[in-house]
């Protein structure tokens, strides 16, 4: 009697220290792959986003007519965040203007860097340290033709089983000089969560 | 006295049995083993606009086969850049989780950056066709691959 308890002890005692405990295990992911941990806007989301606007600008019949035989300079204002959620909209304009500059059919100027670019002029101007032939000069820089700019919106709802949430992400190219807006486009996310029964 | 010792350990013992068949019956239903989830699907090897695809199809995954093929494949060059149709057919009757990715190659056959290129997610309901869109990232593009895949979903099973 006395073994039966001490051999039901000593299983017990070793399921919990060898079984099922919760190790935390560090992994290399797949930084493209599609992430599904929430439902708030992850990286899918963003290289959706990024990916479907670049395809839809680079295919639009006017940026073919604009790309024919120059590179119009653009400039990226900002993407407005509408959501309820934190975003770092700056991360998808990053990402889009990074793929149209790759794709070879566009240039960028980055207004983000002016104050730093100024320093750097103003150094090469008057510190005295640059030889004055080879210093760049003030006022030589080119000008934009086109600001990209958008607005991201989410619409949420959720009842006590489910929760959605639908994101709408609008872009558009406006010409500085006409104020024409020469282009836009939208992509529409959804995501639903769910309890869903596992069974095996 | 002696009687109520024998009630007692008789009663300690069907006590201790039911608490072992108690704990196998529970270890055995919530066991616990993380089952890795299956990654592969199909695919194609390295395809020329032009090319007849049907002949560089792959198939990694004859369970998603059965669900999935890969139905068409049609390219063009648009402002410079190869665009193509992927059509996806589901011969199942639920809803299929999936996401496809598409690979870039120049003419020289090397892969043009790599590992930029997005999964992307794609729900296809049952016996839907969908067409799915790809735009190469630079006019340098002279043949794709592409890979379609269940989105995999980590199931702790026995």
């Amino acid at each position: 009697m006395k073994n039966l308890i001490l051999i039901t002890g000593i299983a017990l005692t070793l399921t919990l220290a060898t079984g099922c405990t919760n190790k935390s295990v560090v992994r290399y992911g797949d930084a493209t792959a599609v992430e599904t941990t929430d439902i708030n806007f992850g990286s899918t989301d963003l290289q959706k986003v990024a990916a479907e606007m670049t395809d839809s600008l680079l295919v639009s019949p006017v940026v073919g007519t604009l790309t024919a035989n120059t590179r119009p300079i653009l400039f990226v204002e900002s993407i407005k965040n509408k959501t309820s959620e934190h975003i770092d909209t700056e991360s998808i304009t990053d990402s889009i203007s990074t793929k149209l500059l790759r794709s070879g059919k566009f240039r960028f100027v980055d207004m983000d860097r002016v104050t730093a670019v100024r320093k750097q002029l103003d150094y090469q101007q008057s510190s005295g340290m640059v030889d004055p032939s080879k210093a760049m000069q003030f006022g030589k820089q080119v000008g934009a033709q086109y600001m990209l700019y958008g607005n991201l919106a989410s619409i949420v709802k959720s009842n006590k089983d489910q929760s959605d949430v639908y994101y709408k992400f609008t872009l558009r190219l406006m010409d500085l000089q006409s104020g024409l807006v020469e282009w836009a486009d939208e992509t529409e996310i959804r995501k639903t969560k769910g309890k869903e029964f596992i069974s095996w | 006295m002696k009687n109520m010792n024998m009630i007692s350990i008789s009663a300690i013992t069907s006590g201790s049995t039911l608490l072992v068949v108690a704990l196998t019956t529970t270890l055995l239903l919530s066991g616990c083993k993380n089952v890795p989830p299956m990654t592969s699907g199909i695919g194609s090897e390295q395809i020329a606009p032009g090319q007849k695809y049907s002949q560089y199809l792959q198939v990694h995954n004859a369970e998603l086969s059965k669900k999935l093929h890969i139905s068409d494949i049609r390219t063009r060059t648009h402002n410079d850049l190869l665009e193509l149709n992927l059509s996806l057919t589901s011969t199942y009757e639920k809803t299929l989780k999936l996401q496809y990715q598409f690979t870039w190659f120049d003419k020289e056959g090397f892969v043009i950056e790599a590992g930029k290129s997005p999964w992307k997610p794609l729900n296809l309901h049952g016996m839907q066709t969908a067409i799915v869109p790809g735009l190469a990232p630079t006019p340098r593009v002279a043949s794709y691959s592409l890979y379609v895949r269940e989105i995999p979903e980590k199931f702790f099973r026995y």
